[in-house]
């Protein structure tokens, strides 16, 4: 059995997919993909239903058996089952219970805001014939969407609030805390991938959070994630955007 | 006297997940009912336990847990019981994403309908300036935003359309599944099937054209496997509202592709 990991650059969901390949120990071949282009579209599995379909919007995607396998936090779940590294998720069932809400609202809230910031400051197309090829059609109205330019008041504002809530969240969160969940987590990993790029859009929601920043500092010392960061090809990842997962449509 | 209770309303969509995973796994908990069309999340009493007002919510021993599905891991991991997940990794990683997919994707456009036809009209006549206090209180904006579409009936023909296509989207996406496994996200009854039943219990009810025995055998066959689970008709009975009553089409021996009554 073997595993090929088709990734973007490290910032956002493959961000995650990347540090927790290299945390767990997990062998596979990685082959670099501009997601930011469409040519996740390309890959044979990409007509499949949980390719095509990931709620994640534009992400990495781990192929084994011919099987294609999207979002970035059960992906991690599963690196952390397979990989004989260290572990990325705490044993007992609460703390569990804990790491998968907080992901699980960092996705719905947190992810869309990002992307959309991203994508607003750092604005990506793809050509007609890639977008044919996008099998989801709110995904393609994504990247429509991105390619006449997001600019609402309205979408900038709500999200730049949602950067902050987070932010906020994260500040309390490691109030005498090391990492988000007291252990290193798929928490830390999955927050830093949305968030790293927010600091030089949203500078004012990091001012006077000096928690969050150590925090900030301590993910990128672990060697797994300077090794993530490393396969960058692009001298600023975190200015890497994708339509991303879309912004809750009961408000 | 259980140390697990149970805050939910009625066996569907999100109340139905734990209130099905906890009986799947033989816990045994206090049931405590909380009337949706009543506003009683939005109590002190509940706010209480919950201060976001969302449903459901389990409290075990002094902790209290929310958000559905991430409740159903807790549940099949903290107590003993027939195991709902998988041994599998990849399997477990296919139920994760068909929860999502359900949860984020799929489910709040069934529930945009369900809203529009169900919970608005059954609210609609309750004093105006009663609704309008308890939309108030509601302690979630996005909620509220939610809650006032159902009310007045201000979901726009824009996004109900989407809701339906989206709902046409994953009954295809659903039979495919189901065509190529015998439960949703292995070769196994999980967590997977659980929250699938609670979305789609009555979907050759809701949607009988694109829902039935001619056109979706592979749903209309898990439907009824899960049916027929003892828990599944245990837990439907603790139903109150004729929403979930809906759940007897399942007796029906076939389907056929005329819209039923």
């Amino acid at each position: 059995m073997s595993m090929t990991v088709y990734h973007g650059e490290p910032n956002g969901p493959s961000f995650t997919v990347l540090a927790a390949l290299f945390e767990t120990g997990v062998d596979a071949a990685m082959v670099h993909i501009d997601l930011a282009q469409g040519q996740r579209h390309e890959l044979p599995c990409a007509q499949q239903a949980e390719v095509a379909m990931s709620v994640e919007g534009e992400g990495p995607v781990v192929v084994m058996d011919e099987e294609g396998m999207t979002d970035s936090v059960f992906i991690a779940c599963y690196l952390d089952e397979v990989g004989k590294g260290g572990k990325l998720r705490p044993k007992d069932p609460y703390a569990r219970w804990e790491m998968m809400t907080w992901c699980r609202q960092l996705i719905e809230r947190t992810a869309p805001a990002a992307a959309y910031l991203g994508l607003s400051a750092h604005p990506r197309t793809v050509d007609a014939a890639t977008l044919a090829k996008i099998g989801s059609v709110d995904l393609r109205a994504r990247w429509q969407n991105a390619a006449a330019g997001l600019s609402a008041e309205d979408r900038l504002a709500d999200s730049k609030m949602k950067i902050a809530q987070a932010i906020n969240k994260i500040e309390a969160q490691l109030d005498g805390r090391e990492w988000l969940m007291g252990e290193f987590s798929i928490a830390d990993l999955e927050s830093y991938a949305w968030l790293a790029g927010m600091v030089e859009l949203l500078p004012s929601a990091f001012a006077e959070r000096p928690r969050t920043a150590d925090w900030m500092q301590r993910v990128r010392m672990r060697p797994a994630v300077a090794k993530a960061l490393s396969l960058a090809r692009q001298p600023a990842p975190a200015a890497s955007w994708a339509p991303g997962p879309e912004i809750n449509r009961w408000g | 006297m259980s140390d697990v209770t149970l805050y939910h309303w009625e066996p569907n969509a999100n109340s139905g997940k734990p209130m099905l995973a906890l009986m799947e796994k033989g816990v045994a908990f206090d049931s405590h009912y909380l009337d949706l069309l009543n506003f009683d999340q939005h109590k002190p009493d509940y706010l209480a336990v919950n201060p976001q007002g969302t449903i459901p919510a389990m409290r075990h021993g002094s902790r209290v847990l929310t958000e559905s599905t991430a409740i159903m891991e807790y549940v099949d991991e903290a107590f003993a019981g027939p195991p709902l997940m998988p041994q599998d990794p990849r399997d477990r990683w296919r139920v994760r994403w068909w929860m999502k997919f359900m949860d984020q994707w799929l489910g709040p456009s069934f529930s945009m309908i369900g809203w529009n036809v169900f919970v608005g009209p059954a609210v609609r006549s309750k004093d105006p300036e009663e609704l309008k206090t308890a939309v108030e209180r509601i302690p979630l904006p996005e909620r509220r935003t939610a809650w006032r579409k159902a009310i007045y009936g201000l979901f726009s023909e824009e996004e109900l359309k989407e809701s339906q296509r989206r709902v046409a989207v994953g009954i295809r996406m659903l039979e495919e599944a189901l065509g190529r496994r015998e439960w949703l996200a292995s070769d196994r009854f999980s967590l997977a099937d659980i929250n699938g039943f609670n979305l789609g219990y009555a979907l050759p009810l809701s949607q009988p054209k694109l829902s039935n025995d001619e056109m979706t055998p592979n749903i209309l066959r898990w439907l009824r496997a899960i049916y027929a689970r003892p828990m599944t008709k245990a837990c439907w009975a603790m139903g109150r509202t004729p929403m979930v009553k809906r759940v007897a089409i399942l007796e029906q021996q076939y389907i056929g592709k005329e819209p039923v009554t």
